[in-house]
């Protein structure tokens, strides 16, 4: 019943906006939520706190970037929420009234109002069962927005702190409705597995007008939680990282296609054009640029289609940013501070067109919808930052002009006593004023 | 999806029994009854006068095991590192990882058997499995609780705690009794019986095959190994209770800690990539070395000592040694037949056996001989409690 009615909003979501996915401000966001009009007015950063800097408490940092402003490229107000629970990713919901942003270590779901003071969110609800409710998973990592509800997948469970988790649903009053396990060989839920079913958990984005949905997959909250240096020497640990992408029935929630990508595929970004059935994804061991896509069968497919860097080094890609008309990808990786952008206007054949160094470390990159503003942060996962005076924390924007990446401004969130920033959302006030 | 059914049906279970109930849970019983009679291949259970096990303090033991809340910030309970399904160890890490992602030194040994543990802990410091519960509890890189007291008034105040420690003791929530709780459910993880108990104390002389009898033959003559891991008459535990250099820990931090070789990294299974080791060492706290018994008699003679482990059970419990640096057992007999890098402190008992390829088979073979029959039931009787959140 649910399923139906979800997908029946979802239809007319996509059919109100005409046929195409809503367009949004930010690139790479849910094709479910509202979009600014205008350009983005302040970058919220979901921020770690780090023990003996500032109250050491996780925060949401919002950042003015009201062009004219006075306080342009300035940190305007800062929330923490208490203690430190591994603050990763989160997002708006459809509406883009609220905030999600959760810690994959308590495993607490934070919810912000952004509606009532886009320049100074608050803090309303704190989901602080999201285990015990969803059956037992843990680290709830993105929050996805669908019709009414948000999609969070999982990173864990709390039987073996092991990569095996799910994909958890809540409604936007902050309910748990339902848990997805991933596939696993056990468990296959009828999925067609092209090598292994790991059953973990990443990314999970869908594209409506197929009714599919592309899961990836990480590690478990061991080796998210360890430090990273140790990690690499620990064998065992090693072999603890995801392999797969899982395509879904989006209505159903049933996977129907395990694909094999070894070393570990993050982030999800389905193409926006109409026609452009494919998605992509990057490993961040491997560094290798994966395309999902359905061929002229209309089967499926997986593939790498590139390398980042020199994977023998482990660059290790992290996030990425999809230009709005599909053209340009954006890559961030952490370990040499270095962005990336590729030519994927043919998918099968990305070409690198630039690479610029943003730090010694480097994170999340989000880009506004016209292509032309572009924020970066550092912070990976707090065990896995580096130590000593590599370890730069900061917000940087950049102009892109279509050939340079100009440099607008920093905030030092070291120096600030900030934390480790990570992820970053867009607001503005004109959403909310009719 | 089958967690859940899982966690429902123990719920189910819980509610028809009730808590209150005054017949024991069969599960409680069964493992009452385990320690009264241990497997095959073991001595009777050494309990301590002041605690003698019950049903009542087993079950709110296993509980409080499983019980995430013990730790400061919700997310470890005991059993995050005493994984039941992994040997109740973990197998995924050399060592394991504690509250915020800290890092531990050492490999957590299997609770499987530790009834017989005379010291605890790879350097001994601890004597009874009733205050052992007090070091996870505290230690900042596992459970990181502020104090005894928090951990206390915390259980005191959980709903599904109500009368439980009152049933158990006659007495509300204290450490002593949460100590005495654990350990008794700790004890009563018996696990023996294997293939070699059935051929050696039962008589079964076709429950060993002809390489793990050769294996056997191996352990106790050629290869030593039986000098420290010994096999009584009546009974084995594959332990001398003592503390010996094995020259793994003196390598590890005096020869290994020194190199400046490139890290060879698995980024896929079956792909390594060799990475500068000034780029992991960018992501990464300094190595801490670990003195094994020094560290808690500060003798120079107890210098890289550690405890001998239990070999039972062995198969289940990888990595190995110490610091969990060998991932096979396999690489631990290698190890043996190599003999260590030669220095002062190490024990004259390790040298170079010369082993031939089959005898290291063999001896394998019989390392596997040594897995339980009753794991599968044990870990059942784990799992009938619910992860405390
Ligand atoms: C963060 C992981 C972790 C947690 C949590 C943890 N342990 Fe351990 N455990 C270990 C490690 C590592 C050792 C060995 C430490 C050493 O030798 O110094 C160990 C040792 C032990 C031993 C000694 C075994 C032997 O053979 O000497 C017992 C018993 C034990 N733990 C029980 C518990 C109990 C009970 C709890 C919960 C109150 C607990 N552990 C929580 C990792 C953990
Ligand atoms: C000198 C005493 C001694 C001798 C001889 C000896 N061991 Fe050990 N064994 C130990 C000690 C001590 C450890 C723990 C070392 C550590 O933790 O670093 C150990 C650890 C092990 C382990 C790892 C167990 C675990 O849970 O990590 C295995 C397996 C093992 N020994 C098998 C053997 C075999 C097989 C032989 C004969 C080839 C042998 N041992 C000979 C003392 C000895």
């Amino acid at each position: 019943m649910t399923r139906t009615l979800l997908a029946l909003c979802g239809l007319t979501l996509v059919l109100a906006l005409g046929g195409s996915p809503a367009l949004a401000d930010e690139t790479c966001q849910s094709p479910y939520m509202a979009k600014i009009t205008g350009q983005e007015e302040y970058v919220y950063v979901w921020t770690l706190g780090v023990q003996g800097l500032g109250d050491g408490s996780d925060k949401l940092v919002t950042v003015d970037v009201r062009p004219g402003s006075s306080s342009y490229g300035k940190v305007v107000a800062s929330t923490s929420v208490g203690g430190r629970h591994e603050a990763h990713h989160g997002g708006l919901t459809d509406d883009r009234r609220q905030l999600w942003v959760s810690g994959l270590d308590t495993s607490k779901i934070f919810i912000f109002d952004v509606a009532a003071d886009p320049g100074k969110p608050k803090l309303v609800k704190t989901i602080d069962d999201f285990e015990k409710a969803s059956g037992g998973v843990v680290g709830p990592h993105g929050a996805y927005a669908l019709p009414g509800r948000m999609l969070i997948s999982g990173l864990s469970n709390n039987k073996d702190h092991g990569g095996r988790t799910a994909l958890v649903e809540y409604s936007n009053e902050g309910k748990h409705i339902a848990t997805h396990w991933m596939p696993t060989a056990e468990d296959s839920n009828g999925a067609k597995i092209e090598s292994v079913a790991d059953g973990y958990g990443y990314d999970a984005r869908v594209l409506p007008r197929k009714n599919v949905m592309l899961s990836t997959s990480f590690t478990g909250w061991s080796n998210y939680m360890m430090d990273f240096g140790k990690m690499l020497q620990d064998a065992d640990a090693m072999k603890r990282f995801g392999q797969t992408a899982v395509l879904w029935d989006f209505h159903a929630r049933t996977p129907k296609k395990v694909f094999h990508v070894p070393g570990a595929p993050l982030e999800v970004r389905w193409a926006w054009g109409p026609r452009n059935n494919y998605a992509f994804t990057t490993t961040a061991l491997t560094s290798q640029l994966w395309l999902i896509y359905e061929d002229e069968a209309g089967e499926w497919q997986a593939k790498a289609v590139a390398d980042i860097g020199d994977p023998s080094k482990i660059p290790l890609p992290v996030d990425i940013s999809l230009s709005a008309d599909d053209s340009l990808l954006w890559i961030d990786s952490f370990m040499d501070g270095t962005v990336r952008a590729f030519d994927v206007s043919d998918p099968h054949q990305p070409k690198q067109v630039y690479e610029k160094v943003i730090g010694k470390q480097l994170n999340m990159v989000s880009q506004s919808w016209d292509g032309e503003r572009l924020y970066f942060t550092t912070s990976l996962l707090a065990n896995w930052d580096k130590k000593g005076a590599d370890n730069e924390q900061f917000v940087k924007a950049y102009d892109w002009d279509g050939t340079e990446l100009k440099h607008r401004f920093s905030i030092d969130f070291n120096e600030a006593g900030l934390g480790r920033p990570h992820i970053m959302r867009f607001g503005a006030k004109s959403l909310y004023s009719n | 999806m089958r967690l859940r059914s899982a966690i429902a049906g123990v719920l189910l279970c819980l509610s028809i029994a009730g808590p209150a109930q005054a017949e024991p849970a069969a599960v409680d019983a069964a493992a009452l009854a385990r320690i009264a009679q241990p497997p095959l291949g073991l001595p009777p259970v050494p309990l301590p006068a002041d605690n003698p096990p019950s049903a009542a303090k087993i079950a709110l033991g296993r509980k409080l095991f499983f019980d995430r809340r013990l730790s400061h910030n919700g997310t470890m309970s005991c059993a995050m590192c005493h994984v039941p399904e992994q040997g109740f160890t973990n197998n995924e890490l050399a060592t394991p990882i504690g509250v915020e992602g800290r890092g531990l030194r050492r490999n957590a040994p299997t609770i499987l058997n530790v009834a017989y543990q005379k010291r605890l802990f790879h350097d001994g410091r601890e004597t009874a499995l009733e205050t052992q519960v007090i070091s996870p509890l505290l230690a900042p890189d596992e459970m990181a609780n502020p104090s005894i007291g928090y951990v206390i008034d915390k259980i005191a105040g959980l709903p599904d705690y109500a009368g439980l420690f009152e049933r158990a003791f006659g007495a509300g929530p204290a450490i002593g009794r949460l100590g005495q709780a654990i350990a008794s459910w700790e004890r009563s993880l018996l696990a023996a019986d294997a293939s070699f108990d059935r051929w050696y104390y039962g008589g079964e002389a076709a429950a060993l095959g002809e390489r793990q009898r050769q294996g056997y033959d191996l352990f106790i003559g050629k290869a030593g190994c039986a000098q420290c891991h010994p096999v009584g008459e009546d009974a084995a535990l594959f332990t001398d209770g003592a503390f010996h250099n094995t020259g793994l820990g003196y390598h590890a931090d005096e020869v290994a800690a020194r190199t400046t070789a490139p890290v060879p990294v698995e980024i896929a299974p079956g792909r390594t990539v060799m990475v500068d080791r000034k780029a992991v060492e960018s992501v990464g706290l300094p190595r801490l070395t670990d003195l094994g018994r020094h560290e808690v008699t500060l003798d120079p003679a107890d210098l890289w000592r550690f405890k001998t482990p239990s070999l039972r059970n062995v198969a289940l419990t990888a990595p190995y040694m110490h610091d969990g640096s060998l991932r096979s057992l396999e690489a631990v007999v290698r190890f043996y037949d190599r003999g260590a890098v030669p220095h002062e402190a190490l024990d004259p008992m390790i040298r170079p056996l010369g082993l031939g390829e089959d005898e290291i088979a063999a001896l394998v073979a019989f390392l596997e001989s040594l897995t339980s029959v009753d794991v599968g039931a044990l870990i059942a009787d784990a799992r009938s409690a619910p992860v405390g959140n």
